[in-house]
């Protein structure tokens, strides 16, 4: 299978502190991705960079062969590549449904005069999301919460409205950021099976930073390490799960802090 | 007016725009101050200052009432009523920041950014009632404690009033540094300003930390306004509302949060206001004059803010994703 | 107080609540010839309205209307003093109602947001006058007739709105509480720069101000009491209520939300940031435009003092008392600050002033309650920002109707993401 993504020695800089040292990993088409480490390690910095919140210091992002350094979040976005947060960005109080339909912008072509006239055509728009959204919504098995306020849900759900969000735009690559945190054990059970299926069904690639170890190595094809913003190691689980600097990097030379 | 003309006049020019320089520099320093710590633009501290410049000028007034004024040394009369409106304005911001602030510290950056302007607007009509009830008016002439001028050129005199100020803004702003340096609330200060959690886990009262730059930031803004009552004389109170602006466009130019910044984007900008006075009017022909020094000060704020948000002696801040 | 509640949820209940509400209102309207009380009584009468929820909503919309275009003018019994408060009142709504979209969609805390009205109303009022004989060229000739009010409506619409692109296109870039202040110091440099535009070209005659303004005519006939005015800004009023539910349920409108709540979450969703608050910045300065050259027509006189920042504080305050984002409330909190500036204030000073001269007290001119605006403002700003972050009434956003969203749900074909998901029902 081709690379969807490629990420090419990126480098990022925040005033004398390396954050991501010339990292590069390749993503192939439809794969299950993670990128784990240690705190600190810049995982999130690495999301960022590839979302077009930072511009990268050094090195080159190409998404299906073209690159996309230095766009601007928001044309990432419409280019096919959406996340979620490591702190769940919701919009508060918006309703479940509205937050869906918000994903879909990218999507939309109504305009100013189009609104203010009431056209028939964004008539015709608003309702094709509305209902896209509430499929959404419905696959991701959250429906029955469409017109409750963002803020008012559990935990649990928020994770999963974020996801049904970033869906909505329509992405060819998803970036999970800590997608188990916070979830109880049955929750990340049911969390595995639903990323197996957003791949399988929706032909969707994904990315995500977990540092649940046992998810990581269920779901993922391939691992990729990073420690003090270096990437330390590359492979599938059970290379991962054996690789000496990686136990180093997780365990520290002393031991004194555990995995997981 | 000729070239000669404007030549001859530059060092009254630069005296000038220094002196109003040092002016901003230090109600600068009440702006990047809270803002370090609260990430609030403090709405009022314009207001704060001209609280100070009329409580001073009361003071010098009552001094001069009871006849105490003529036989004082007038450094020592400026001192007390320095001391006074600090103290004054000192805990007028502590109190607006225990009322206004501390309650809205979890909201959206928009609502108290509201309730400050509400407090910057409540006090302008206060010191005006109060002044209107007692004086019958709301201007305030400030008795002249310095009125030597040492004639420099024929064109340009030295006010001592001026090295006055500049003298005080800088045993202020040294004070400042040293506060915040080697004392231990000034270190306090500088953890909560950099972690306000992480301050509290290691035993530091950030409240207690907050109420003390709030009265810092104030006393000085306050003592300013003393200056400023002698160095222009006549005082109302909707002065603090401009030079607030002003001194807020200094602390943005020299990087917020930036106390040796503060006092460079100060002087620079008052530079920067005197020379466009002066000389606004022969680089246009004409068709414009002193009357646009608001817009040159405007301006350069949304210039600095446009191409170096973070100031010229500030660092950069990445917002956290 | 939970029976006089489920009394009060019945409709028959509302319906006569209504009309016992107009009836007093308009009675007392009627026979007091100047009682701000009454006034008010009949301009809440929307709120009535809007609280009766069990009456039909197209129902509420025709009382609704029939109450300002018919019952409030004929309550008024021809009395130019309500008239006249009613269009002021109406002017400021309006205005408020624009800077809505920026402040209470978008999130933009805009202060300078009276350039606007001001960029509008100049522009009317040098072309309506013979100001613009000063730098036209010498074939046209100037004043330009009453008839042309109608052109400029739009004139001022368009010029307001660059003026707030071109504002916008480099101010948005800056974030948050420094967006505040870039805008205020933007707002004084326009104030200072017409101000000053006497010379070197006459253009503004600065401080002098503009009098004689040409008023609105239309077919010949002349636009020239208050009753006009009022029907005029009533218009405006509706156009931009409509706008504004339009704009709220629409694409934009959720995109402006999202920037509100979250603007990094925004942009990761494909959200234009800049582009987006433009067109909340330049469609609130549109509106402000348009009841500009209302306004200029009205006063037939401009000057810089109308432009002042106390005015683009006095919208905000309105926007947030009301209930930042909040169509209603905004309206109410419009009526609220503009009656108290021009009517409440204004009469508790008359009445001062006739106690000093009568002899009876002694208050002195500073404590004239019309110069408390500032005071006054000031606490309900801090107390509205402490005790009621969202205003009187608070916004919110307005229901989806879940049950058609289900029935189309059944008859839509399926496109977007999902479409590649096999038929058969996989929806847990």
């Amino acid at each position: 299978m081709s690379n969807v993504l490629e990420i090419k020695g990126i480098t990022k800089r925040f005033g004398g502190l390396t954050a991501v040292s010339d990292v590069s990993v390749n993503i192939k088409k439809g794969s299950i991705t993670a990128v784990i480490g240690p705190n600190g390690a810049g995982k999130t910095t690495f999301f960022n960079m590839v979302t077009g919140f930072y511009v990268p210091d050094a090195g080159d992002i190409l998404l299906d062969g073209q690159s996309i350094k230095a766009l601007r979040p928001d044309i990432i976005a419409s280019k096919g590549i959406s996340r979620t947060f490591q702190n769940i960005r919701l919009f508060k109080e918006m309703t479940a449904l509205e937050n869906v339909m918000v994903g879909m912008d990218t999507q939309l072509k109504s305009g100013l005069m189009g609104i203010l006239g009431n056209f028939r055509g964004v008539k015709q728009e608003e309702e094709r999301v509305m209902v896209e959204a509430y499929r959404i919504l419905k696959y991701v098995g959250i429906e029955e919460i469409a017109t409750h306020q963002a803020q008012s849900l559990p935990y649990g759900l928020q994770r999963r409205l974020e996801i049904a969000r970033a869906l909505a735009a329509q992405p060819k690559v998803i970036l999970l950021d800590e997608p188990a945190a916070g979830m109880n054990p049955r929750e990340t059970v049911e969390l595995t099976d639903f990323i197996f299926r957003l791949r399988d069904e929706l032909n969707l690639t994904i990315v995500l930073i977990e540092h649940d170890m046992k998810l990581v190595m269920k779901l993922s094809e391939n691992i990729h390490v990073l420690d003090y913003g270096q990437k330390i190691a590359e492979g599938s689980p059970e290379e991962i799960r054996n690789n000496k600097r990686v136990i180093e990097a997780y365990l520290g030379k002393s031991g004194e802090e555990e995995a997981s | 007016m000729g070239f000669d003309f404007y030549i001859a006049i530059l060092p009254q020019v630069l005296i000038d725009g220094l002196t109003l320089g040092f002016l901003y520099a230090v109600v600068a320093l009440g702006y990047t101050m809270v803002y370090g710590i609260l990430e609030l633009i403090n709405f009022a501290h314009g207001e704060i200052f001209m609280v100070g410049a009329f409580v001073g000028t009361e003071v010098l007034l009552l001094l001069q009432a009871t006849g105490l004024l003529e036989g004082m040394n007038p450094f020592l009369s400026l001192f007390g009523a320095l001391l006074i409106a600090s103290l004054f304005t000192g805990t007028l911001g502590v109190g607006i920041e225990r009322i206004a602030y501390r309650p809205l510290r979890k909201s959206p950056r928009l609502v108290v950014l509201i309730s400050a302007i509400g407090v910057s607007f409540l006090l302008q009509d206060l010191v005006r009632l109060v002044e209107g009830v007692t004086r019958g008016a709301f201007f305030l002439n400030s008795p002249q404690l310095f009125t030597t001028n040492f004639q420099l050129t024929e064109m340009a005199i030295l006010p001592m009033k001026s090295v006055i100020i500049m003298a005080s803004a800088i045993i202020m702003m040294i004070g400042l540094s040293l506060f915040v340096s080697k004392t231990k609330w000034g270190k306090a200060m500088r953890a909560v300003a950099q972690d306000q959690g992480t301050s509290a886990l290691m035993q530091i009262n950030v409240n207690k930390v907050i109420a003390i730059t709030f009265f810092i930031g104030s006393g000085l803004g306050g003592a300013t306004g003393v200056l400023y009552a002698q160095y222009f004389s006549t005082i109302n109170p909707f002065i603090g509302f401009l030079l607030g602006l002003k001194a807020f466009t200094a602390a943005v130019l020299g990087g917020i949060g930036n106390i040796q910044g503060a006092m460079f984007g100060g002087v620079m900008l008052g530079m920067f206001e005197s020379l466009g006075s002066a000389y606004l009017e022969p680089l246009t022909h004409g068709a414009m004059g002193a009357e646009y020094k608001d817009v040159l000060a405007f301006s350069l704020l949304i210039l600095v803010l446009l191409f170096k948000p973070e100031g010229l002696f500030g660092e950069a801040v990445k917002e956290k994703v | 107080m939970e029976k006089l509640k489920a009394l009060l949820s019945n409709q028959n209940a509302q319906y006569a609540v209504v009309s016992i509400y107009l009836l007093v209102a308009s009675l007392w309207l009627h026979y007091a010839t100047k009682s701000i009380i009454a006034f008010l009584m009949l301009l809440f009468s929307f709120l009535v309205l809007y609280y009766s929820n069990k009456i039909p909503t197209k129902t509420r919309v025709i009382v609704g209307v029939l109450i300002f275009t018919v019952l409030l003018p004929l309550a008024s019994g021809g009395n130019q003093y309500y008239m006249e408060v009613a269009s002021n009142v109406g002017i400021y709504i309006a205005m408020a109602l624009g800077l809505n979209i920026v402040v209470g969609f978008a999130g933009l805390l805009d202060l300078g947001y009276v350039a606007f009205f001001a960029a509008g109303a100049y522009a009317y009022a040098i072309f309506a006058t013979a100001q613009a004989n000063n730098f036209m060229p010498d074939w046209m000739q100037f004043p330009l007739g009453g008839e042309w009010f109608w052109p400029f409506l739009l004139v001022g619409l368009v010029v307001a709105a660059i003026f707030g692109i071109l504002l916008g296109l480099p101010v948005l870039k800056v974030k948050g509480d420094y967006l505040a202040i870039v805008t205020l110091g933007f707002g004084e440099i326009i104030r200072i720069v017409f101000n000053n535009l006497d010379k070197p070209i006459n253009i503004t005659n600065g401080p002098r101000g503009i009098p004689a303004v040409a008023q609105p005519e239309l077919f010949g006939y002349q636009f020239n009491t208050s009753t006009h005015y009022y029907y005029l800004v009533l218009i405006v009023i509706a156009v931009i209520i409509i706008a504004n539910k339009r704009l709220e349920i629409s694409r934009l409108g959720r995109a402006w939300i999202a920037i509100r709540e979250d603007e990094l979450a925004a942009q990761a969703m494909g959200i234009p940031l800049v582009r987006t608050k433009l067109l909340a910045f330049a469609t609130g300065a549109s509106f402000a435009g348009i009841v500009g050259v209302i306004f200029a027509a009205k006063q037939t006189f401009i000057d810089p003092t109308s432009f002042i920042l106390m005015q683009s504080i006095s919208i905000l305050v309105m926007v947030i008392l009301g209930g930042n984002g909040s169509v209603p409330g905004v309206i109410v909190g419009g009526a609220i600050i503009t009656v108290l500036n021009v009517s409440v204030l204004q009469e508790i000073s008359e009445w001062i002033q006739q106690l000093n001269m009568s002899g009876v007290i002694s208050i002195p001119n500073e404590l004239d309650p019309s110069k408390f605006q500032r005071l006054i403002f000031g606490v309900i700003l801090i107390a509205i920002a402490i005790f009621r972050p969202m205003g009187i009434i608070p916004a919110k956003r307005p229901e989806i109707d879940l049950e058609k969203v289900k029935e189309l749900d059944k008859t839509l074909p399926q496109t977007g993401i999902l479409s590649q998901v096999q038929q058969g029902g996989k929806s847990s």
